[in-house]
């Protein structure tokens, strides 16, 4: 016989969990109290938040699913963020919470909540479970959709004297989907269309988002663009997908992205998208988004079709095989002669527009450490302008080299994922970069960095406010700096020794130098390639902005390049 | 007005989920229906919506792990399916007794 919680437990394991983070509470106890023996290592975080973020970590570095655990009512709404980050950015998450015992569910009892209705919008699919019995199912069946078509979140909601009830246990059970009716996006043969609009198309451009990247079709991706020999550029999920020595390569697209990048998109007449959603960071003003392109967009979630405008062939299906059968189809084609379109896109006069004014010093220092990082390293970026110098200056080829909260925009994420992405990837080098706006928000983390010994490089963009924001209220809102000023911040690197992790500062005056110093240097060698878990704060102007700049509600023809 | 027909496996939260692909958009929903037939259940929601909107709103439901199928069509008052069921207030007698 068993109990509820060691069948959660072994069925999770069966889906080849071996690694949660969580945060126990009363109505998930009997689920830590089954935890020895269980061959899965559970990891305590400091907040809840903190323990799905780490989670989202962990899927982002690997594919795999992450798996956070909380206790119900508080515990369970502290997840929220993180599930919300999941299903934006097409994480595949799974969420176990605690819930009061079966009879008082309704009754507000203590650390009640709804949990389920709470994150119905929120989920790819969630259940609350009603019986022991079918827990072995319910396990499989919200795994199956984490990680099945689009990744997503799924929360699993498990009464506490289900946990402690007992059966007698014949082990996990696989889930096999129920087939649906064809939903109408059936694919019937794309590629005559396709060749005809390749044909047609006089200044034709590529988009790269994260599909492109979740679906494991990179190698063939880049074989196509080699073939097609196009301008490409990426959204900031989709960096790394495209080598940035390839000479089609433009940078990032949208609010912050390249000149080069946001010319070619508004000036396109055909703009292939290989799982992207075009948001509006990418669009800009989606009435005016690239006016005279037609879409051929590469998309495994019909749900993304159509949302800013119709698209002229929808080639819906997984890109690991859509993109493969499409450079099948163009191999054998002759196709138009592009190199006058793409020596204008790709040109120096777009693509050579360097970094100004205030934010050099950051600029520098990000390139710095860039350069420095080994082949193995991830780099996770917490929100805000921190995160756009960061996005704009990464320059590897590595799929999964760049990870960041871009679909919620959650502030607080960077140190958290960097504990889960750690923990998968313990040989990386991992870089974590922050603001000291966001980095307050999960501080308390530091006891887990600590704890597990986690040797992350932690990187504070200290500008002594909440940095983007502030851009915003100087361009936009006539420099009314309400509530942004973080100028009585603590001092990081004393917080840091607190928690027993060694932490320094550096001024941005360092960076004025080119190049650098040996001393500085020899210092960002030492930080990176410290054993151990490190801080670094980077002291820079507080009114640096981010350029290239696409208001909201402009087109990305009206971008910014320099403050007036 | 449209009238969908979202077909469903009637498993946990799923109507809610469809309803939700509505509401989130701020949508009246002036008549919803949801019973089991022949093929499983169906949900059947009269609203105001553009064309662009009823794209999008098919794709979501299709998103929906046990939607099975979605038929769209134009509100036919003489079915009576387009004659809107306005919302009981909490002050109707008729709410009071029934819930004393």
């Amino acid at each position: 016989m068993l109990r509820g919680a060691e069948i959660t437990l072994q069925c999770m394991r069966a889906e080849g969990v071996d690694l949660v983070f969580g945060y126990p509470g009363g109505a998930i106890m009997p689920l830590y109290d089954a935890l020895d023996g269980s061959g899965i290592k559970h990891i305590l975080t400091r907040h809840e938040q903190g323990a799905v973020f780490a989670a989202e970590g962990v899927a982002r570095a690997t594919g795999k699913v992450g798996v956070a655990m909380a206790t119900s009512g508080p515990g369970a709404t502290n997840l929220v963020t993180g599930i919300a980050d999941a299903k934006m950015d097409s994480v595949p998450l799974v969420c176990i919470t605690g819930q009061v015992r079966s009879a008082l569910i309704g009754t507000d009892a203590f650390q009640e909540t709804d949990v389920f209705g709470l994150t119905l919008s929120l989920t790819k699919w969630s259940r609350l479970v009603k019986t022991i019995e079918e827990i072995p199912s319910v396990i499989a069946e919200g795994f199956h959709w984490a990680r099945s078509g689009r990744p997503g979140p799924v929360v699993i909601d498990i009464p506490t004297d289900i946990l402690k009830a007992k059966i007698e246990f014949s082990g996990p059970v696989k889930f096999v989907p129920q087939a649906n009716p064809s939903n109408g996006h059936g694919q019937p043969l794309f590629a005559n269309e396709l060749v005809s609009l390749l044909e047609k198309a006089k200044k034709p451009v590529a988009l790269v988002g994260a599909g492109a990247k979740l679906s494991g079709a990179i190698a063939d991706l880049r074989r196509l663009l080699d073939h097609l020999q196009i301008p490409t550029f990426a959204t900031v999920h989709g960096l790394g997908a495209v080598p940035p020595s390839a000479s089609y390569y433009l940078g990032m697209v949208g609010m912050h992205g390249t000149m080069a990048s946001n010319m070619a998109l508004d000036e396109t007449d055909l703009l292939l998208v290989f799982g992207a959603r075009l948001d509006d960071r990418v669009t800009g003003d989606p009435s005016r988004f690239s006016p005279n392109a037609k879409i051929v967009h590469f998309e495994i979630d019909p749900a993304q079709l159509d949302r800013v405008r119709q698209c002229e062939l929808p080639i819906v299906g997984d890109l690991a095989e859509t993109i493969p059968a499409t450079h099948a189809v163009l191999r054998g084609i002759s196709l138009p002669d592009w190199s006058e379109w793409r020596g204008v896109a790709c040109g120096e006069e777009r693509l050579g527009l360097e970094p100004r004014g205030l934010a050099v010093p950051t600029i520098r220092f990000l390139d710095e450490l860039f350069s420095r990082l080994p082949e193995n390293h991830v780099v996770i970026a917490d929100v805000g302008q921190h995160q756009m110098w960061a996005a704009q200056r990464y320059r590897s080829c590595l799929p999964r080299g760049f990870i960041t909260s871009g679909g919620l925009g959650s502030m607080g994420f960077a140190l958290p994922a960097a504990i889960g992405v750690q923990m998968s990837k313990p040989d990386a080098t991992v870089l974590c970069v922050s603001g000291d706006g966001g980095f307050q928000m999960n501080i308390q983390e530091l006891a887990t960095v600590h704890r597990l010994g986690l040797p992350i490089k932690m990187v504070i963009i200290d500008n002594k406010f909440l940095g983007m924001v502030r851009q915003w209220q100087q361009l936009f809102y006539q420099r009314n700096y309400a509530e942004t000023d973080l100028s009585d911040n603590p001092d990081f690197v004393a917080i840091s020794k607190a928690y027993k992790i060694h932490g320094q500062r550096i001024s941005e005056d360092a960076m004025r130098e080119f190049p650098i110093s040996p001393e500085t240097s020899d210092e960002l060698e030492r930080f990176l390639h410290s054993p151990q878990s490190e801080l670094l704060v980077f002291d820079t102007a507080p009114e640096a902005n981010v350029f290239p700049m696409v208001p909201a509600g402009a087109s990305l023809s009206e971008m910014l390049l320099e403050e007036d | 007005m449209h009238i969908f027909h979202i077909h469903y496996r009637n498993t946990q939260g799923t109507l809610m989920r469809i309803i939700n692909a509505a509401s989130r958009r701020a949508l009246e929903l002036p008549y919803v229906k949801a019973e089991a037939n022949a093929n499983g259940h169906q949900a059947t929601l009269l609203l105001e919506v553009t064309p662009k909107q009823i794209g999008q709103l098919r794709r979501d439901w299709y998103a929906i792990v046990d939607v099975t199928e979605v038929q769209v069509s134009i509100a036919e008052f003489e079915t009576g399916l387009g004659v809107p069921h306005p919302p009981i207030s909490a002050g109707d007698e008729s709410v009071r007794s029934a819930t004393a």
